[in-house]
């Protein structure tokens, strides 16, 4: 594994994700969140508790790209992006269940699943950009 | 073909029993706790079927990725597929923590259930679906 690129391919998801995540989820779907206030923690508590949602987007994006590095040795934006959407398919059976169990809207549940699989698709293609093995090893995942 | 149908139609019976049972069952109390972040249990009821959806497509795309890069491995590919898998839904959890005044402790019983639910999930489908090549050699 050449963990420079590796390195230099987790911080750039990293970067993508938490920029993504802070425009899509806290800025655009800002008011269809607010729909259900009873749902989410005060602006201050929230505040305290920012320090979860950084550790889970750094923990998301090393595992992004570990599973890109693994699985798709041979890089590129096309297999890595294909990856990244599988990966987001997983979130968006759990936005279905959350959908049913917490009292979310359905603007809520359709924001949640465009925004997962445009989150997972594009930082999958950054890291397939980034991370190109320095041995040249064939592609795992089929180029879709 | 077959095998990959199979896999996802185990992997989902296997999910559907596994989140009944835990978390209908074993965490319970630990839902009642943070009642006031649910929706009434009619209502649940009356959505069940998102529930069922969301769980098949769970399966499914476990069994895709599965496909497109780990099953040569077996079942031990299974496994860490799960694992990893698993790791970016605590991560996610982490993010849920941050902005829903869930309990920690529900949070971190619902990832040990998710922990087993996806390493037996990858046990499944490793040990039965293998790749074409694996099973002409």
């Amino acid at each position: 594994m050449d963990w420079k690129k590796f390195f230099i391919a987790f911080v750039a998801a990293f970067g993508f994700i938490f920029v993504f995540g802070f425009l899509w989820y806290g800025k655009l779907m800002h008011g269809a969140h607010s729909e259900v206030p009873a749902l989410w923690r005060p602006e201050a508590e929230f505040g305290n508790h920012f320090s979860w949602l950084v550790f889970g987007h750094i923990v998301i994006a090393f595992f992004l790209t570990l599973l890109c590095s693994k699985f798709v040795p041979a890089g590129g934006p096309g297999p890595c992006a294909h990856l990244g959407i599988l990966v987001a398919l997983v979130y968006v059976g759990n936005d279905f269940i959350t959908y049913a169990v917490q009292p979310i809207t359905m603007k809520i549940l359709c924001g949640w699943i465009v925004g997962n699989l445009i989150m997972f698709g594009v930082a999958g293609a950054i890291i397939g950009t980034i991370y190109k093995s320095s041995t040249p090893a064939a592609s795992q995942i089929p180029n879709s | 073909m077959k095998r990959f149908v199979f896999a996802f139609i185990a992997a989902f019976i296997f999910i559907f029993l596994w989140g009944w049972f835990y978390n209908s069952v074993l965490l319970k109390d630990v839902f009642a706790e943070a009642q006031s972040l649910f929706r009434p249990r009619g209502e649940i009821i009356g959505l069940f079927h998102w529930i069922i959806v969301g769980q098949a497509g769970l399966a499914l795309s476990f069994v895709m990725i599965y496909a497109s890069g780990f099953a040569g491995g077996g079942i031990a590919a299974g496994v860490r597929l799960g694992i990893m898998l698993e790791i970016l839904a605590v991560s996610a959890r982490c993010a849920i923590y941050a902005t829903q005044p869930f309990p920690a402790k529900f949070l971190l019983l619902v990832s040990v259930g998710g922990f087993i639910e996806m390493i037996v999930t990858g046990l499944i489908v490793g040990a039965i679906y293998k790749p074409a090549v694996a099973r002409t050699s």
